[in-house]
């Protein structure tokens, strides 16, 4: 069979060996949590709780600040400490509730109550997911609600989970399609009963030959819902490649994947949703792997979202010595950490530890303009020309480039020979892009 | 604890610039070595000497500006190994030594170093080098003996062992001489994805049907072949205009610039007045390169189809609003993209067409010049005519009686013409390389009736006292007048028409003679 895919990207060394096959564990929290306000894409929450509130689990504790947000959820029971700025695994310094674990795990009244999600109605749905703070878990955090809700429902004929997962060495996606498959089938149920056209697939790279087959198996019967294997390949589970390997269907940066009849969410998401609809619980915990060369024990976790990485080191068994880079998620797109002590947010979804940076050991040197970005770019641009744009910092030509279009799956960086920072410079043209554009709409 | 911190990604691939250099200069290993096989342990000196100033010349550029001395990418190494193997093998030292330096330090350093020149800088030297010194670049003589290079045996029509071209047992610069190694070197940049296919492949077939469509002698496989194996075509299509720097980094353009280097490589060969074009192909296309890459953009992902639908609304919008200029500008860009490609394709192929016309039309005459310059020469042996002429219907018939007498080859034909232009006779020139002082080469005059009126030397190096005694006018003479079919070499006196009395003491330089009158007079009877 023809594996679908998409043209462009690059084969790293995927680095799974060392997680793929620790089964999840339950890690409960023993320091102080933080929620910052702002773990997705759109507006920041609203604090709604104040130093010194007691709040149960399950609790809102900050409201969605706008249409396009969401809410935040105490994952614990305990007493807010303090509301103040803290540190992200993406460097960023947010306002942040910090509440100190009673230990109780005292629920707020109806967590975990059973629902059928076949008697309730499409709206109920969508503000049950709202509600219960849900975005999008593989990275970007989009909220999922705005997602559930495109302009006309009935146009969407695909609802795609993505468990590609082609980030290097992250395993936490394939542990959860393995050991929770019923809620994953479920939670695609569960979307699929908001479109009424829809058919449910989900998509796997084939180096998860295990969950492909068991999947495959739980959905034979299943009318509405098919695995589509992918090909591995780096950026397989960007959503752009994705809905293009799976439908032929092509979108740009100024479409949403509803725009080609699409849904794409994460694998834990989908869980997340199940969880929401099915047990009334909202997005409190999710799967995290801790891996890499660097740390003594490998594996993957169930974490409430606010625990310190620092908490998940040492349950990982500690660093090793030596250890030169910690990165929040994988290494293709994740973020170098100066410190671990940052909170677990809905974004997390790793933390790799390398002993040996690689990116330290090369020196740039001149572009021998060989091509090979232009072969690796999966949104067909040309990095080569693109970088002499940034080199130059002409917004324009970087503009008229399809710059824009860049979405940094880092693919052009780690083709380079000649190791030129590419996909960092390219961050930081689309920056001074949408910041310029702002600009210009204020005025 | 102390991270290291940088932005995303944080892994990179196994390939470096210097990986990549000498992952090239491995694929030039078989040609290497079959190219100091083949001329010896001398070419060596050739390519380490070229090599070696190549790369001295970075780190003295790189010192002297004060810039970071990077020879260790091996950049520096890859533009000798390429000159190197683009020079004859018995080339004067100091030659590859001062291409070497033009190379690096004027193509490629004085345009901003690696990655910056315009054009390939071991072509850029060699076609300094060819220019400036056009003899000793063309001189690709085998033990002192000069041999046409097999493409300059095709052009002048004659014939050549396709076979040994493949291989490499043929004449010309160290590296280019064997097709076979040259393909495995190839190969082995595709295997391991250094190069990919679009340039060499497409500069090979649009060559091959350029050639089969004006190379006078149709799609005719064997003189394809030929072609093909002949002269540094292997070495440029796979090494030369594979170079990153100087070629295009899209596909389309890729593809776009091997069509253009086959077309004008094939122009060149076949029209121009040297039998090899392909340095003057690649180096003219280097230049073209930042005009291809415009014109062969590649369209992002998910934006292909939007500069095609926008022209149907836009376009309809122009008819209700009258004439608007900027109606349709992105199927006005499209068309543009093919416009410009097309008009590129036209502007090489009028260009080298001109060259082509021009050498055409100048070639006559110069000819004549050429041909009124040796009349002197050829009425000694010819005395009864006042003018010459070429003669192509003789000279063709040259492959059949060559080697019938020895190693001798025809190197001209002659019609000789009366004072009232009838045909009056002719004269052959032929060599021979079996004289004791190496080749001879006779001027042989014949009359009407296939009767010789006389010999004489060309060039001739024999034995002073001995050998040299041929040139005396008492034995040439005995060749003359006798109507026969083929010469004997006796000792001790002739007896009859057809017997030539040996010089005394030089009976190898008077067999050497004879059979290179006999090959001329075998070749005037087979036109007859």
């Amino acid at each position: 069979m023809k594996l679908a895919t998409f043209r462009g990207g690059v084969h790293p060394y995927d680095g799974k060996e060392f997680s793929k096959d620790k089964p999840i564990k339950k890690y409960m929290p023993k320091g102080t949590m933080v929620y910052p306000v702002s773990q997705h894409i759109g507006a920041p929450a609203v604090p709604v709780v104040k130093k010194n509130d007691e709040v149960l689990m399950g609790q809102i504790i900050a409201e969605a600040g706008g249409f396009v947000s969401s809410n935040i959820i105490s994952s614990v029971s305990g007493k807010v400490k303090a509301v103040e700025p803290r540190l992200l695994p993406s460097g960023a310094k947010v306002n942040s509730i910090i509440i100190e674990n009673d230990g109780n795990y005292t629920p707020v009244e109806g967590l975990g109550q059973k629902r059928d999600y076949t008697k309730m109605s499409k709206q109920e749905i969508i503000d049950a997911v709202k509600a219960a703070g849900i975005v999008g878990l593989g990275g970007a955090g989009f909220p999922t609600h705005v997602k559930l809700m495109p302009k006309d429902p009935n146009a969407i004929d695909y609802v795609i989970v993505n468990g590609a997962e082609c980030e290097p060495y992250l395993t936490s996606d394939y542990r959860a399609m393995l050991e929770m498959p019923e809620r994953l089938i479920e939670g695609l149920k569960i979307m699929l009963s908001l479109f009424d056209n829809a058919k449910g697939v989900i998509a796997i790279e084939n180096n998860k030959p295990e969950a492909i087959a068991k999947l495959t198996e739980m959905v034979a019967n299943e009318e509405k819902i098919e695995v589509c294997p992918c090909q591995t390949k780096y950026p397989q589970g960007g959503e752009r490649n994705l809905i293009y390997a799976v439908t032929g269907r092509k979108i740009n940066s100024k479409k949403l994947p509803a725009d080609a009849g699409c849904i794409v969410d994460n694998v834990d998401t989908v869980v997340a949703i199940q969880m929401a609809i099915s047990e009334s619980t909202p997005l409190m915990r999710r799967i995290f792997t801790v891996t890499g060369a660097g740390i003594n024990e490998p594996g993957n976790f169930e974490v409430k979202i606010g625990t310190s990485y620092a908490e998940l080191i040492e349950e990982a068994g500690g660093l090793k010595e030596g250890v030169q880079k910690v990165i929040s998620g994988g290494p293709m797109m994740g973020f170098a950490l100066s410190t671990l002590d940052v909170p677990v947010v809905k974004t997390s979804s790793a933390m790799t530890c390398m002993l040996e940076d690689e990116v330290a050991r090369y020196k740039e040197s001149p572009c021998i303009r060989c091509g090979r970005c232009i072969h690796a770019c999966p949104s067909h641009l040309v990095p080569q020309m693109m970088m002499d744009a940034a080199e130059k910092v002409d917004l324009e030509v970087f503009q008229a480039l399809n710059g824009m279009e860049c979405y940094e799956c880092g693919s052009c960086t780690y083709a380079c020979p000649a190791h030129r920072p590419l996909t960092q410079a390219f961050k930081q043209m689309r920056q001074a892009v949408m910041a310029e554009r702002r600009k210009q709409q204020q005025k | 604890m102390n991270f290291n911190l940088s932005s995303s990604p944080h892994v990179r691939g196994a390939d470096s610039t210097r990986s990549i250099m000498y992952d090239v200069c491995i694929a030039l290993l078989p040609a290497t070595a079959f190219g100091i096989y083949r001329f010896g342990l001398y070419s060596l000196l050739v390519l380490l000497v070229s090599i070696g100033f190549a790369i001295l010349s970075e780190y003295a550029y790189q010192n002297i500006t004060k810039q970071e001395v990077l020879i260790s990418d091996g950049s520096a190494l890859l533009t000798g190994l390429l000159l190197g193997l683009n020079m004859p093998p018995h080339i004067p030292l100091w030659v590859p030594a001062l291409g070497s330096m033009f190379a690096v330090i004027v193509v490629k350093q004085f345009f901003g170093g690696l990655g910056r020149n315009f054009m390939n800088p071991a072509l850029g030297g060699r076609c300094f080098l060819l220019i400036s010194f056009t003899t000793l670049m063309s001189d690709f003589s085998i033990d002192a003996t000069t041999t046409a290079t097999p493409l300059a045996t095709l052009a002048a029509g004659g014939h050549v062992d396709r076979a040994a071209m493949f291989v490499g047992f043929t004449t010309g610069t160290i590296g280019e001489v064997s097709a076979l190694a040259l393909l495995m070197g190839g190969i082995y940049l595709l295997v391991k994805k250094i190069i990919t296919w679009e340039i060499p492949v497409c500069y090979i077939v649009s060559f091959a049907i350029c050639v089969g469509l004006f190379g006078g002698q149709g799609f005719d496989s064997k003189f394809i072949i030929a072609h093909l194996c002949g002269g540094g075509l292997m070495l440029g299509a796979w090494f030369m205009a594979t170079d990153y720097v100087t070629s295009p980094i899209t596909k389309n353009g890729k593809i776009l610039f091997g069509i253009l280097l086959g077309i004008l490589t094939c122009v060149f060969r076949i029209f121009g007045p040297a039998a090899e074009g392909v340095s003057y192909a690649i180096i003219i296309c280097n230049l073209l390169v930042p005009l291809i890459e415009k014109v062969t953009m590649p369209k992002a992902f998910g934006l292909e189809d939007v500069k095609k639908e926008k022209p149907v609304k836009e376009a309809a919008a122009a008819v209700e609003e009258a004439p608007a200029k900027e109606a349709a500008p992105a199927a006005k860009i499209s068309m543009a993209v093919y416009k410009a490609a097309m008009n590129l394709c036209v502007i090489t192929l009028v260009a080298g067409l001109l060259l082509g016309v021009v050498y055409q039309v100048t070639k006559g005459p110069i000819k004549q010049a050429e041909i009124a310059a040796q009349a002197e020469a050829f009425k000694a042996v010819c005395p009864d005519a006042d003018s010459f002429d070429e003669a192509p219907d003789l000279f063709a018939k040259a492959a059949d009686v060559e080697g019938k007498y020895g190693s001798v080859v025809v190197d001209s034909a002659y019609k000789a013409l009366d004072a009232s232009g009838a045909e009056c006779g002719c004269v052959v020139n032929v060599t021979t390389k079996e004289g004791f002082g190496g080749e001879i080469q006779v001027s042989v005059g014949f009359d009407a009736e296939g009767v010789v009126t006389g010999i004489e030397f060309l060039s001739i190096n024999e034995t002073a006292g001995l050998g040299m005694n041929a040139t005396e006018e008492s034995w040439r003479a005995q060749y003359a007048g006798k109507a026969v079919d083929e010469y004997e070499v006796v000792k001790g006196g002739a007896s009859a028409d057809n017997q030539i009395d040996a010089i005394s003491g030089a009976t190898i330089t008077s067999k050497a003679v004879t059979g290179a009158v006999n090959t001329a007079l075998a070749l005037v009877k087979a036109a007859q």
